[in-house]
């Protein structure tokens, strides 16, 4: 059933439905109004015959050869009915005769094709006269009781009197009838086989057109539905390639206008970034990778190098000492490195103890006083006491890596100034170095992972993560840390944390 | 055979420096870019191993800066394994590469290939006469048989023997023997060459009077 889940096929299943719907409609009504017109002209031209008869009927009969109608005994298309002439005292006398007037024989000409015919009732039901024509099964012969007859009534026009006539249709005939004011009763009938001939052509003709406009817009609405579902084609192609581990695919958008075009704009700018993500995460492995091969190198050439041959005690320890040094290196590294993946999956569970900050500080400034005092770097702190919740030892580990920073990227005999203040409900603090300041394209990336100023690794052990870090710690207390540098004139850390 | 280092991990450099002396090669050190390339122009090294990563200038552009004076072989330590940095090496002019982490031994035989390759030799045999030199394993036989030389004997026969037929002066010789912290006697190479023409026969080494030494053949 993959056909029904296909939107293509759906939309041209219901699209076709509907284009069914309105034809068979339009066809129908089409032809309702056909049949109708076809049927009111047959009425019209009933209700004359009823209008010539009955003037026929009504007129005083005229003997004689001068006489426009012909005696009732010989009629040129009346005869009298099968029983026999009727009995002359039985009737009134003006009804002894009828004749159809000469002038009114081509109303019931039987070359028309529809062949009228007539035929007269007395009062009591007794056929006074008919038409030879008259077809066997007739609406007069029964009553209006005939089961065979369909009857109705229509409205006559409304230059006729507005009375409702009976009209009768059986057998690809219609009849109506008419009861004069005097009692008798006129029927006049027709043939309608031409007027269904016809009708049944008009039918043909509308299925065939409705066939045809079918056709073709179930051609076009393909063709529609096909243009408009292009680009889902072409998302989906795209994604298949992007799954199957090209990143760098991305949808051609034609239409960036088209909510389609709107969706794959959408979808390209989640491709670029899952490939930036990918590209950062595969970046931050290769590098993490990278850091480690250097203290792994370490250990076997100086292993591999003592190994060599015999050596003095000396020697040895010099060996163990090196294998020490790149040891405690990778340990570092590996700390940060489950630091940062722990702040990254959210996982890192920060204290939540209230501290005063300016104590933090002066315990961080004394622990890099020795360092400082090597590059004869002076610290000056200017902090007010300011008490914050958060995570002591963490926030500590902030203000000592920047301390650090600020004292390794300084100038010898260059200061480090400490300041931390309350400033509109934050507790603001910065320090800033006389160093020679980083330029303005490395600024956005100290924050990176494996970021170095110099690219060299001769930082006392700086592993490049010490600020991304400080930035994870910092941002997990809902804080900020920004970075102003000036070329030969120093860098400027601030860290902004809400006081709670 | 006179290497250079330039490798700003102390430990690292440290350790190589001394597995290349036990090797028997005259080794210079230098922490940082600018004093390796510094170096690297100055004097006519018999390889340079260099590591990519420095302080100051960077593998690659001491490398880009020695190429337009210098032919020396360079062999590339480098941290990163994709292709693209290894191209990046060999097409800046590096005549090999070694991945960290390294084996030693591996160092010592890239080393070993690209001093060869520098003279034009394309095996680790050399034969003068009788005399058969093995790069390789770092011994030399006569007739066949081993001699026993010091790596300094050694190192005066290779670097001889690799420039077989040209006169190789005393400056040359002292350049590519003795490392700069070396403080040697003049008269040292002479004791040097009077040894090997002992141990491999009076005429190995033919002296050119007031030009240097030279190996015939």
């Amino acid at each position: 059933m993959k056909l029904f889940k296909s939107i293509k096929w759906r939309l041209q299943i219901w699209y076709g439905l509907i284009l069914v719907v309105v034809l068979a409609g339009f066809g129908g009504t089409a032809y309702q109004l056909e049949r109708n017109r076809q049927f009111r002209r047959i009425d019209d031209e009933l209700h004359r015959r009823i209008g010539v008869i009955g003037n026929a009927l009504h007129r005083p009969p005229m003997r004689g050869p001068n006489g426009g109608s012909q005696p009732f005994d010989r009629p040129p298309r009346g005869q009298f009915p099968d029983d026999g002439p009727p009995e002359q005292n039985e009737r009134p006398p003006m009804f002894r005769e009828f004749h159809l007037p000469e002038q009114d024989a081509h109303f019931f000409d039987s070359s028309d094709p529809n062949q009228f015919y007539f035929s007269i009732a007395a009062r009591d039901g007794r056929a006074l006269a008919r038409s030879t024509n008259q077809p066997a099964r007739q609406a007069i012969t029964k009553g209006a009781a005939n089961p065979f007859m369909a009857v109705n009534t229509i409205s006559p026009r409304a230059s006729n009197p507005p009375k409702p006539v009976p009209v009768f249709t059986f057998d690809n005939h219609r009849e109506i009838a008419e009861v004069l004011p005097s009692g008798e009763t006129i029927w006049i009938g027709c043939s309608v086989a031409p007027e269904l001939k016809e009708l049944r052509r008009a039918k043909l003709n509308l299925i065939g057109a409705g066939s045809l406009i079918l056709l073709v817009g179930l051609i076009g609405g393909w063709w529609l539905v096909s243009r408009s579902l292009r680009p889902v084609s072409e998302i989906s192609g795209t994604a298949v390639k992007i799954a199957g581990g090209d990143l760098s695919q991305r949808i051609n958008i034609a239409e960036a206008e088209s909510e389609l075009g709107q969706l794959a704009s959408v979808l390209n700018s989640t491709f670029a970034r899952l490939e930036t993500a990918f590209a950062q995460q595969k970046q931050f492995a290769s590098d993490a990778a990278h850091e480690l091969r250097t203290p792994v190198s370490v250990i076997l050439t100086q292993t591999q190098t003592a190994l060599n041959r015999e050596r003095d005690a000396a020697s040895y320890k010099q060996t163990v000492e090196a294998c020490q040094r790149a040891a405690q290196r990778m340990r570092k590294l590996i700390e940060s490195l489950l630091a940062l993946a722990r702040f990254d999956a959210g996982q890192e569970i920060l204290k939540r103890v209230p501290f005063d900050l300016s104590k933090a500080i002066a315990d961080s400034t004394e622990l890099v006083q020795p360092l400082a005092d090597e590059r004869s770097v002076k610290i000056f702190v200017k902090a007010v006491p300011l008490e914050i919740t958060g995570d002591p030892e963490r926030l500590a580990q902030v203000f000592t890596n920047l301390l650090t920073n600020a004292i390794q990227y300084n100038r010898t005999d260059g200061e480090v100034r400490v300041s931390l203040a309350s400033q509109n409900g934050l507790a603001v603090f910065t320090v800033a170095d006389t160093g020679q300041g980083m330029a303005a394209d490395d600024l956005p990336r100290v924050f990176g992972r494996f970021f170095r100023a110099d690219q060299s690794r001769t930082g006392g052990g700086n592993s490049g993560l010490g600020l991304a870090i400080s930035k994870a710690i910092v941002e997990a207390h809902g804080g900020t840390i920004e970075v102003v540098s000036e070329q030969n004139a120093g860098t400027t850390f601030v860290v902004r944390l809400p006081i709670v | 055979m006179r290497v250079l280092i330039i490798e700003d991990e102390p430990d690292l450099l440290t350790s190589l420096a001394q597995a290349l002396r036990e090797e028997g090669y005259a080794v210079d050190t230098a922490a940082n870019g600018d004093d390796g390339l510094f170096s690297a122009e100055g004097t006519d090294y018999d390889a340079i191993v260099l590591d990519v990563m420095l302080p100051g200038l960077d593998g690659w552009e001491i490398l880009k800066r020695l190429r337009k004076t210098k032919k020396t072989p360079v062999l590339m330590l480098t941290a990163r394994d994709q292709t693209r940095d290894r191209v990046k090496g060999l097409d800046t002019g590096a005549d090999d590469y070694v991945v960290k982490p390294f084996d030693l031994e591996e160092v010592f035989a890239r080393l070993r290939a690209i001093i060869r390759r520098s003279a034009n030799k394309t095996t680790n045999v050399i034969e003068i006469g009788e005399v058969k030199i093995d790069t390789a394993a770092r011994i030399v036989l006569l007739k066949n048989q081993p001699v026993e030389v010091t790596a300094r004997e050694y190192s005066l026969v290779e670097f001889l023997a690799l420039h077989r037929g040209e006169v190789v002066t005393r400056t040359q010789l002292y350049e590519h023997l003795f490392d700069e912290n070396e403080n040697s006697m003049s008269n040292l190479l002479d004791v040097h060459v009077s040894n090997v023409r002992k141990k491999l026969g009076a005429e190995f080494i033919a002296t050119r009077r007031g030009h240097g030494y030279c190996i015939e053949g």
